[in-house]
């Protein structure tokens, strides 16, 4: 089904940044696609449909979120085989998407299978295919378009790098714009086709303006001082890798060529800098972090700082001011989205030592600002089969609901059928079968099973420290701040969450395993600190409620995250106090429960007896000011 | 269905207004995009969406198409259906009621997107589409219970096809794509866990529903139950009345609804609400006056008044509140009549 209807590209209000980037990509298809990240109802996906309609000669394929491998590759043509007996090549969206646009809705919601594929396609342009006794490649080469909302999660930092250009929609804040929005979009769902007939005019205009661009391209000039230029932005932006000068080069030949001009100006570099480098630039030159990891290693963890530290970042300044400048924007990304903020002030004022206080008033301290954290892969141990949904750990599922991604070969009992491989692994021999009445026979050498993916979150259990020791200097301001945003980063992967907060004599559960992210932000938000550490109750009462979780549920994978500083002064029964952790620590890992131990000791001397609990309980260990994620190394994903 | 079970009477359902209205509101101007109703349990959520199918009116269709195109409207036609009036071939039209379909929260992804006709395909062997949830829903209300607890990868391939209207399959062998415009109808108990913004905004209205809490309608709402299972077909008769009257209303504001008109300063009044209370992106504003327009013809008016964008604000705005992840969405309804009434239309 094609769409007739769009809304006219030119009707659309603002949003100026995208429809630069669109037409760009227009004109030169070496800049290499555009992803367009914002909030919802922002005209981002409008955008990109109304480019389809304008342009006559480029089509936007499609790339639908339910895609299965055999589609987007292409596969064996089942009819032709049964008829014929050939085998012969059915193309896929690859090679429809062939000098065109690929569009990908909802980007980041993309199964990782096909992610893969996209991306060894999309860097070498060809698409090889071998399957199912087809053998053949073609050229693919295609502009990729993506939107997304980042409240939805990230995208593969090696997938953003794809993406030439990075623009951020947002919603107008004047109100005589919005107005207009309203009224040109109420105008066009009452009378469709006439509206866009309206526009018709100022359609052609810019489909011929960018003919013409498309034209004068080819003898748009580069000169010396021009890729001078572009490369020092680029090494100071430090970016990865020499996509960022190519893609930089490419969007201002286009910016000049649409322009109608034949040279670049420094002004055309610096406006495709807007475009071409926020998901690029990175805080730190990437040599003095990791130089004893291997190449690959590196080059992946480059990509994966470029997008983590500055997102945010979206101008940049001519070319001398602009070492500053880019440095100082680095450093402090702009609050751009909400779900990623800045680094928290709470930590910083937190670095100070204070005495063990331990008084044993209550007080309730607001939650310090959030950041985003390191990421937290913890992927299962083991090759069970899980049920379950959610989106931090990939397990292969044996229930009949994940997505059905590609096909395997069936060990034992055929349970979940692959219809269509089966048919097309039959195909090409029935010119030699007997057929009983049916136009194809199968026979069991054909089955194929389905392969299904689906993450399932973790079921993630917070042990709180909430003793007199945490009330002190704001100390609980900065845990609570490094709680929501695990709960944050847990609402996005849509994990389970859980509280135990212990203090005074005894450990409780403040909320049982939920799937609200919610319900456990208001209970965090409310948790009084005050009293004595009995850190062994708390780490019991933890392993129990994990226990009895599991016990009803055994696909879950469960992960317990411990605040404290370590400091147990309370005993169970009469025992010492810290032996009796470290031996609640060791029934923890006995049992299989993978856990993470945040220290949030910060006194002038320190005792480390958080970290002999990580110890005692396989836990990975991390100081409460190493959570955010403002360093590339991180130390959660080695785990894995 | 009549003949199978009776339903019970959307009429005889005691209280919940604005659930009610949200409902009626969406079946009138379908492209107001959906309710979600959240609510705790037993608050006639569910009984609610069922009784519309009742109440919803017959609409022109084309014959034996699967996707029950409307012949009328050329922009969103299946592809036969297109082919067909392209060669200028006339298609015989039913009039047909719209209907309820069931989304269950186990429904696997192949059902919902459609997929291979296997038995096509073994008989024939050839490829053949084998049409799935949302394929039927084109035109009629897709109904979820319990939203939230939907499987992560559907709700993805939902919202793509619920914002596009368009559902494209890419899947087990299969290249195709059909109109899929549905009005969204989903129930869910907020204690179950939360729905994914994204698609929180896809549905137009929100209603909080709650149970009754004055004794005397609890005791009206227990008397019309107990009577409804004793003998559901009178009972279903006591309420004809109501039933039809509302039907004519419904209908009659169908017909309204092409005629109301609107001052500029009810645009005006929209931008600066969606400003005020700082609500992402745009589809908040137009809702609003999608909604005001529908309510306007509701009444019979021609013109829209503050008063209904007031309604309007209150259906369109509460589940669009929120900007970050734990602030809790409150909506001040004070702020949004006090703007209202700074532009001197009385919002009473």
């Amino acid at each position: 089904m094609k769409r007739k209807n769009v809304f006219p590209f030119c009707a659309v209000i603002g949003q100026d940044n995208i429809k630069t980037a669109l037409i760009l990509n227009a004109v030169n298809p070496s800049i290499g696609g555009v992803l367009i990240s914002g909030q919802k109802g922002t005209a981002k996906s409008t955008l990109v449909r109304g480019l389809a309609a304008l342009l006559k000669d480029t089509e936007v394929i499609d790339l639908p979120l339910n895609v299965t491998e055999d589609r987007l590759i292409g596969t064996i043509d089942i009819e032709k085989a049964i008829k014929s007996g050939q085998r012969s090549f059915e193309p896929g969206i690859l090679m429809r998407a062939h000098g065109n646009i690929l569009y990908v809705d909802e980007v980041n919601l993309l199964s990782d299978y096909i992610v893969n594929c996209l991306l060894e396609v999309s860097a070498s342009r060809v698409n090889h295919v071998e399957r199912e006794g087809i053998s053949c490649c073609h050229p693919s080469s295609f502009v990729l378009a993506g939107t997304m909302n980042p409240e939805e999660g990230e995208l593969r930092p090696q997938f953003l790098d794809r993406f030439g250009l990075f623009v951020e929609a947002k919603g107008s804040e004047h109100p005589a714009e919005r107005k207009e929005i309203i009224k040109r979009r109420l105008e066009y769902e009452n009378k469709p086709l006439e509206y866009i007939r309206r526009w018709e005019e100022e359609t052609e205009k810019l489909c011929d303006r960018i003919s013409k661009a498309r034209q004068l391209l080819a003898s748009v000039k580069v000169s010396e001082s021009i890729l001078k230029l572009a490369s020092e932005i680029s090494t100071e932006g430090n970016c990865a890798g020499h996509r960022a000068e190519l893609a930089l080069i490419e969007t201002a030949k286009a910016m000049a060529a649409f322009d109608n001009r034949k040279y670049i100006t420094a002004l055309d570099v610096k406006n495709a800098a807007e475009l071409a480098l926020p998901h690029r630039i990175r805080k730190f030159p990437p040599q003095c972090m990791h130089e004893k990891k291997t190449e690959n290693d590196k080059l992946e963890d480059d990509i994966e700082n470029s997008n983590k530290n500055t997102k945010g970042t979206d101008e940049t300044e001519e070319n001398e001011s602009n070492k500053e400048e880019l440095q100082k924007q680095a450093e402090n990304p702009p609050h751009m989205n909400p779900w990623e903020g800045m680094e928290s002030p709470a930590c910083v004022e937190n670095s100070k030592g204070d005495g063990n206080d331990e008084s044993v008033e209550d007080k309730i301290e607001a939650p310090g600002e959030l950041y985003q954290i390191k990421p937290l892969n913890i992927s299962a141990y083991d090759k069970k089969m899980r049920k379950g949904s959610g989106k931090r750990s990939r397990t292969k599922t044996s229930s009949l609901q994940g997505s059905y991604i590609r096909y395997t070969f069936p060990k034992g009992k055929v349970k979940d059928i692959a219809f269509d491989a089966t048919l097309r692994a039959a195909a090409p021999c029935q010119k030699s079968r007997e057929a009983g009445g049916v136009a194809v026979s199968i026979k069991s050498s054909d089955f194929r099973e389905k392969v299904r993916k689906k993450r399932t979150g973790n079921t993630i259990l917070f042990i709180v420290d909430a003793s007199g020791s945490m009330g002190t200097r704001k100390r609980m301001k900065a845990v609570k701040g490094a709680i929501l945003s695990i709960l944050n980063d847990a609402y996005q992967k849509r994990d389970r969450v859980g509280m135990v907060a212990f203090r005074k004599d005894r450990a409780e559960l403040v909320l049982g395993i939920t799937r609200s992210v919610e319900l456990a932000e208001k209970s965090l938000r409310e948790l009084p600190t005050g009293g004595k550490t009995p850190l062994a109750s708390g780490l019991y009462t933890g392993y129990e409620v994990l226990k009895a979780a599991m016990v009803k549920d055994p696909d879950i994978i469960p992960l317990i995250v411990l605040v404290s500083d370590g400091r147990a002064n309370v005993s169970l029964k009469n025992d010492n106090p810290v032996e009796e952790a470290l031996s609640a620590a060791k029934t923890i890992r006995a049992e299989g429960i993978r856990s993470l131990v945040i220290d949030t000791e910060n006194d002038f001397i320190k005792l480390g007896l958080a970290s002999k609990i990580a110890k005692a309980m396989g836990a990975e260990y991390l100081k409460l000011d190493e959570l955010e994620q403002k360093e590339i190394e991180s130390a959660v994903r080695s785990v894995i | 269905m009549n003949r199978m079970k009776k339903v019970y009477p959307f009429t005889a359902i005691v209280g919940q207004e604005k659930k009610k209205k949200a409902l009626i509101l969406n079946i009138i101007n379908p492209l107001l995009g959906g309710v979600l109703i959240r609510g705790e349990k037993g608050t006639a959520k569910s009984t609610a969406v069922r009784a519309l199918a009742e109440l919803l009116p017959e609409r022109e269709q084309v014959c034996d198409c699967l996707f029950g195109c409307d012949p009328n409207d050329n922009s969103s036609m299946c592809d036969s259906c297109t082919e067909k009036k392209a060669k200028g071939q006339k298609f015989g039209t039913v009039l047909s009621k719209m209907r309820v379909i069931d989304l269950p929260v186990s429904a696997t992804e192949d059902r919902v997107v459609g997929t291979l006709d296997i038995e096509h395909a073994i008989k024939y062997g050839e490829k053949k589409f084998e049409p799935g949830i949302l394929a039927h829903s084109n035109r009629n209300i897709l109904y979820v219970d319990e939203v939230n607890l939907l499987d992560d990868h559907v709700v993805d391939v939902l919202l793509d096809s619920a914002a596009m209207g368009v559902n494209t399959i890419e899947r087990e062998g299969i290249s195709f794509s059909h109109p899929a415009k549905f009005i969204l109808v989903g129930t869910m108990n907020p204690e179950e866990g939360d729905l994914r913004p994204q698609l929180l905004d896809r549905f137009g209205l929100a209603v909080d529903v709650v149970g009754e809490r004055d004794t005397a309608q609890r005791m009206e709402v227990i008397r019309r139950r107990l009577e409804f299972e004793e003998d559901p077909d009178s009972f279903a008769l006591k309420f004809e009345g109501h039933q039809q009257e509302l039907r004519e209303r419904i209908l009659s504001a169908c017909q309204m609804l092409k005629k109301v008109r609107y001052d500029d300063i009810i645009l005006d009044m929209a931008a600066r609400i969606s400003i005020e209370l700082g609500v992402d992106g745009h589809r908040a504003d137009i809702g609003m006056i999608k909604t005001a327009i529908t309510i306007a013809a509701y009444n019979h008016r021609e013109f829209v008044s503050g008063e209904d964008m007031l309604e309007a604000a209150e259906l369109v705005l509460p589940h669009r509140m929120r900007r970050r992840p734990f602030e809790e969405g409150v909506m001040e309804l004070s702020r949004v009549e006090g703007i209202i009434e700074a532009y001197g239309v009385k919002s009473n």
